[in-house]
C-alpha cells in the first residue's frame, strides 16, 4: 500500500511540476486572485453602502412625524386642513457575509411596513443596474472559474498520454489503472486547489484588513466552509474532466466536450432546475394578494353599508366591532398563504438546484453565508410574527377605552420596531447546506468511479 | 477556391457532434424558458389590469398611483422591467414619489430568468466559440494548414471561407431559436403578447444585432485560433476571454461604478427630502393657522375663507414642488451619472452592449425606464396637479356632502412608445460600439492570420 501510495504521489508530483512549468498553475493563481479581489472589493463597497443606507434609515425612524391640522371656523360653516408626513418605513440591516456571497440579501433591501397587514415596498434600485446581472460575488466567480480551470487541468490527463503514446509505456509498469486515475485526480486537485486556496486566503485577508469584515471566529469558520464547498465543487469538475479524458482519444475532442459539459452543468442545469421549481410551485403575485385583500375589504364594507344605509360616507376600513377582527383574520390568512407559497417555491428551487453542482454551490454557499433560502424565509417569518403582535394588540385595543387602546398599540409598535433578524446560527447553516455538500460529494464520487470504470476497460493496444 | 473551402468546412461543421448536441440542448432550454416567460408575461398583464383597477378606485385629488405598462417585447428581453420599481405614488403637493408595492422575487437574485437575450448573448456566443476555436489551430493540429496555404489561394480567402462556414450555421440556429422562442411565447401567453408591425420589425433588428455579436465572437475565435498552435489551447483562451467579457465583466460594471462614482445612500437622499418636506409643511400650517385666526376674527363667509385657503394651498404646492423638485432632480442626476459610468464600464463587454441595444429595441432598458420617469413627472405637472386642484377647488367640505360627480377624471398616462427608428437612434451608442468591436476583431483575425507562420 505504501508502495502504491508513493507511486501515486510520484506521478502526481510530476504532473504538478508540469502544470507549474507550462504556466497553467501560475495563470490560474493570477486570474483567481485578481478576480476574487475585484469581486471582494466591489461587493464590500456594496455592503458598506447598504449598511450606511440602513443606518440612515434606522436613525430616521426616531425623527418626529408631522401630523397636524388647522380648522377654519367661520360663522356659516367650517372646514379643516390636515397634513401628515411620516418617516420612510424601516429596512433590514444587510449581512456582512453578503460581501462574499450576496445570495438573496439584495432582495431584502426594501422598506416593509408591519401593521395589521404587511406591506412590502419595492426594493431600492441601487447599485445602478445591479439587479440586471448576476451579483459578481465570490460564489459566482468560483462557480465559473473554478469549474473551468478544473477542467483545464484534468481533461487532457489521459488524452495527452494517449496522443504522446506514453500511456502504453506507463501501463506496462506494475501499476494499477485506478492508481493512475487517482494520481491524475490528485495532481489536478492540488494544481487547482493550491492557487485557489491562496487566492481565497488573500481575499479574506483583504476583506479583514481593508474593510474590517469577517473578524470573528465564527465568520472564519463560515469562510472556511465556503472554501470547502468551492473546493469540492472544483473536484467535481476535475473528475468530470478525467472522465471525458477516458472516453475520448484526442485532446481536441475532449476540450470541446468539456466546454459543452461545462456550459450544460454550470449555466443550464441550475437555471432549468429553478424554472422547473417555478413551474411546479406557482405563486400568486403581490398584486393578486392586494386585489384579494381589497376585494375582501370591499365586501365587508358593502355589508356594513347595507346594514346601516344611514351611514353617509363609506369608510376605508370596517367600523363595526364584529367586522374589524373578521377583516384582520382574512388579511392574516391571505398574507400567510402568500408568504408560505414563496417559502415553498424557494425550498423547491433549492432542492432541485442542489441536484446540479453549480446549483448546489450557489445555494450551499448562500446558506453557509446566512444569505440563502433559510435566511430569507426567517426574514419573512420575522414580519409574520411582528404582524401577529400588532394584530393581537389591535384586537385587544378594540375592547378598551381609546386611551388604553392607544397605549397598547404604542407598546406593540415599540416591540415590533425593536425586533431584529438574527444571523442564522452556524449549526443551522451547516444543516441547510448538508444537501449541497452531499450532492457535490455524490457528483465527485460518481464521475471518479465512472472514470475508473471506463479506464479499466480501455484497450491500450 | 472560396467555395471549395467553404463547402468542405460546412460539411465538417454540419456533421460535427458539437452542432447537433447544441441544437438539442438549445431546444431543451428554449422551450421551458419561453414557456415561463409567456406565463410570466400573461400574469404581469393580468396584474396590470388588477393594479389599475385598485389604484383608480383609490385615486383622489391629492395622490394617485401610476403604473408602468408592460411592453409586448418584454418576454424577449426582461431588462430593467423586473428589477426596477414600476409603480409610483405621486402627490399633487410634493415632487417626491414612492413605490408602494413590489413582488417578492428572491430567486431572481440567484438565477435571473432566462430570456431570449441570455440564450443568444451567452449560449449562442459560446456555441460560436466552440465552432471557431479550431478554425485555424485545428488545421495546424492535423498538419493540413500548410497544404491548404500551399495552393494558389490567398490567406484572406481561406479566412473568409472559414468565418463564413461558422457564421452560416450559427445564423440558421439563431433563426431557429428566435422562431421557436417566439412561437412558444405567442402560443402560451394566452393571447396577451400582441406583436404589432413595429414590434416585429424590432425583432428583425434584434436578429441583425445578434448576428453582429455572433460575427464578432466568431472573429475572436478565429483570431485566437490563428495565434496559438493547438486547438485545445485555443479553446481555453477563447473560453477564458468569453467568461470574463460575457459573464463577469457586465456584472462587475455597476459595482465598480458605485465604487468610482459614489452617490449618497437612497435613504440619505430620502432623509433630506423628508426633512425639507416637514419644514415646508410646518411653514404652511403656520400660515394657515394665522389666516384662519384672521378670517375668524373678521367674521368672513366660509366661501371667501375657502377661496383664501385655496390660494394659500396653491402657493405652497408650487413652492414645495419647486424646492423638493430641486432635491429630487439633483438626486436623479447623481444616479444617472452613476448609471452612465456603469454603462461606460460595462459596454466593453459585447454582451452588455447587446443588452443595451435590446433594452432600447424592446423598450425594457434603462433609457426607456428614464423616459417613463420623465413621462410620469410630465403627467403629474400637466394633468394631475391642475385637475386635482380644480377638483379640490370645486369641493365644498363645509357642506359635509359629496357630489356624485366629484371624482378625479384624468386622461390615461401615455407611456412613450417610439418608432423603430427612434429605438435604433436611442441604441446608437452601444450599437456603434458593437460594430466597432466586430470590425476590430475581424481586422485583427486577418492581420494575425496573415502573419501566422505555418511552418511551426
Amino acid at each position: 500500500m505504501d508502495c502504491g501510495g508513493s507511486r501515486i504521489w510520484l506521478i502526481a508530483r510530476k504532473e504538478i511540476i508540469a502544470n507549474v512549468r507550462c504556466f497553467k498553475t501560475p495563470v490560474v493563481f493570477v486570474a483567481m486572485t485578481l478576480l476574487l479581489l475585484l469581486s471582494a472589493h466591489a461587493l464590500a463597497i456594496d455592503y458598506r453602502n447598504r449598511l450606511n443606507n440602513w443606518s440612515v434609515n434606522r436613525d430616521g425612524q426616531r425623527n418626529p412625524v408631522v401630523n397636524d391640522g388647522v380648522s377654519y371656523d367661520l360663522p356659516d360653516g367650517s372646514f379643516s386642513h390636515g397634513m401628515a408626513f411620516g418617516n420612510p418605513p424601516p429596512i433590514e440591516a444587510p449581512r456582512p457575509f453578503s460581501a462574499i456571497v450576496k445570495g438573496m440579501d439584495g432582495e431584502m433591501d426594501r422598506a416593509v411596513i408591519v401593521r395589521s397587514q404587511i406591506v412590502f415596498w419595492a426594493r431600492h434600485d441601487e447599485p445602478a443596474t445591479g439587479a440586471l446581472f448576476y451579483a459578481p460575488d465570490t460564489s459566482f466567480v468560483v462557480k465559473l472559474l473554478a469549474s473551468l480551470f478544473a477542467m483545464m487541468f484534468s481533461l487532457d490527463a489521459m488524452t495527452r498520454e494517449k496522443e504522446a503514446g506514453t500511456l502504453r509505456a506507463m501501463l506496462s509498469q506494475p501499476f494499477r489503472r485506478r492508481e493512475l486515475i487517482l494520481s491524475k485526480s490528485l495532481a489536478a486537485s492540488i494544481s487547482l486547489l493550491a492557487p485557489f486556496a491562496v487566492a481565497y486566503f488573500i481575499e479574506i485577508i483583504y476583506l479583514r484588513l481593508a474593510h474590517g469584515l469577517l473578524s470573528g471566529r465564527e465568520d472564519m469558520v463560515r469562510a472556511f466552509l465556503i472554501f470547502g464547498l468551492g473546493a469540492l465543487y472544483g473536484v467535481v469538475f476535475i473528475h468530470i474532466g478525467i472522465f471525458i479524458s477516458t472516453i475520448t482519444g484526442r485532446t481536441k475532442i475532449a476540450a470541446t466536450m468539456a466546454l459543452g459539459a461545462w456550459a450544460t452543468i454550470v449555466l443550464m442545469l441550475p437555471n432549468v432546475s429553478v424554472l422547473m421549481a417555478k413551474l411546479l410551485t406557482p405563486t400568486p403575485s403581490y398584486s393578486q394578494l392586494s386585489a384579494r385583500l381589497r376585494e375582501a375589504r370591499m365586501r365587508i364594507l358593502q355589508e356594513e353599508a347595507e346594514a346601516d344605509p344611514a351611514a353617509r360616507l363609506p369608510p376605508s376600513r370596517p367600523v363595526s366591532r364584529q367586522n374589524t377582527p373578521r377583516l384582520y383574520e382574512i388579511e392574516r390568512q391571505a398574507t400567510d398563504d402568500y408568504i408560505a407559497s414563496k417559502n415553498n417555491q424557494n425550498r423547491w428551487a433549492r432542492l432541485l438546484a442542489d441536484l446540479s453542482p453549480a446549483g448546489a454551490l450557489t445555494f450551499g454557499a448562500s446558506d453557509l453565508a446566512g444569505t440563502g433560502v433559510d435566511a430569507y424565509n426567517s426574514y419573512l417569518e420575522l414580519f409574520r410574527s411582528s404582524r401577529d403582535i400588532m394584530l393581537d394588540a389591535l384586537k385587544r385595543s378594540l375592547d378598551l377605552p381609546s386611551q388604553e387602546g392607544y397605549k397598547i398599540l404604542q407598546e406593540a409598535r415599540g416591540t415590533v420596531a425593536n425586533r431584529r433578524r438574527l444571523t442564522e446560527p452556524l449549526g443551522a447553516c451547516l444543516r441547510s447546506s448538508v444537501i449541497s455538500f452531499s450532492s457535490l460529494l455524490a457528483w465527485a464520487a460518481f464521475f471518479g468511479l465512472a472514470a475508473c470504470w471506463r479506464f479499466e476497460r480501455y484497450d491500450v493496444r | 477556391m472560396f467555395r471549395t473551402i467553404l463547402s468542405r468546412e460546412l460539411q465538417e461543421t454540419g456533421v460535427s457532434p458539437t452542432l447537433l448536441s447544441a441544437l438539442v440542448a438549445l431546444t431543451i432550454l428554449v422551450l421551458p424558458s419561453a414557456y415561463i416567460q409567456a406565463r410570466y408575461y400573461q400574469r404581469v398583464v393580468e396584474d396590470y389590469a388588477v393594479r389599475q383597477s385598485i389604484s383608480q378606485a383609490e385615486d383622489n385629488s391629492r395622490t394617485i398611483v401610476l403604473i408602468r405598462p408592460i411592453t409586448p417585447l418584454a418576454p424577449f428581453f426582461n431588462g430593467a422591467y423586473d428589477s426596477l420599481p414600476d409603480e409610483f405614488r405621486v402627490w399633487n403637493d410634493s415632487a417626491t414619489t414612492n413605490t408602494p408595492s413590489g413582488d417578492l422575487t428572491p430567486l431572481d437574485w440567484l438565477f435571473p430568468k432566462i430570456d431570449l437575450c441570455f440564450i443568444i448573448g451567452v449560449l449562442l456566443t459560446l456555441l460560436t466559440i466552440l465552432l471557431t476555436h479550431g478554425a485555424i489551430a485545428g488545421d495546424r493540429d492535423r498538419g493540413s494548414l500548410k497544404f491548404i496555404l500551399a495552393g494558389p489561394v490567398r490567406r484572406r480567402t481561406v479566412l473568409a471561407a472559414k468565418l463564413t462556414a461558422v457564421i452560416l450555421p450559427v445564423t440558421v440556429i439563431l433563426i431557429y431559436v428566435v422562431l421557436l422562442y417566439t412561437t412558444v411565447v405567442m402560443v402560451f401567453s394566452g393571447g396577451t403578447v400582441d406583436l404589432s408591425g413595429s414590434d416585429l420589425n424590432a425583432l428583425g433588428a434584434l436578429m441583425v444585432v445578434a448576428l453582429t455579436v455572433l460575427v464578432a465572437t466568431a472573429a475572436l475565435g478565429v483570431a485566437v485560433s490563428a495565434s496559438v498552435r493547438r486547438s485545445s489551447v485555443s479553446l481555453f483562451v477563447c473560453a477564458s476571454i468569453w467568461i470574463v467579457t460575457i459573464l463577469i465583466w457586465p456584472s462587475l460594471g455597476p459595482y465598480m461604478a458605485s465604487s468610482f462614482k459614489p452617490v449618497s445612500p437612497p435613504e440619505a437622499a430620502q432623509r433630506d427630502v423628508v426633512s425639507k418636506e416637514k419644514e415646508l409643511i410646518h411653514a404652511e400650517l403656520a400660515e394657515h393657522r394665522k389666516t384662519a385666526a384672521d378670517l375668524k376674527e373678521r367674521q368672513v363667509g366660509v366661501e371667501f375663507a375657502w377661496r383664501r385657503y385655496l390660494e394659500i394651498r396653491r402657493k405652497w404646492i408650487e413652492r414645495r414642488n419647486e424646492e423638493i423638485g430641486r432635491l429630487v432632480e439633483e438626486r436623479r442626476k447623481q444616479v444617472r451619472d452613476q448609471r452612465g459610468a456603469a454603462r461606460r464600464i460595462s459596454l466593453l463587454s459585447p454582451y452588455a452592449a447587446f443588452r443595451e441595444v435590446l433594452g432600447s429595441l424592446c423598450g425594457t432598458g434603462l433609457e426607456s425606464y428614464d423616459e417613463f420617469l420623465a413621462a410620469v413627472e410630465q403627467y403629474r405637472q400637466s394633468e394631475f396637479i391642475p385637475k386635482g386642484f380644480d377638483l379640490r377647488s370645486r369641493q365644498k367640505p363645509w357642506l359635509n356632502a359629496t357630489d356624485p360627480d366629484d371624482r378625479l377624471q384624468l386622461r390615461p398616462l401615455q407611456a412613450p412608445s417610439p418608432a423603430l427608428s427612434g429605438r435604433l437612434a436611442a441604441a446608437a451608442w452601444p450599437l456603434s460600439i458593437l460594430i466597432a468591436e466586430m470590425i476590430v476583431l475581424i481586422v485583427s483575425s486577418v492581420v494575425i492570420f496573415e502573419r501566422c507562420d505555418v511552418r511551426v
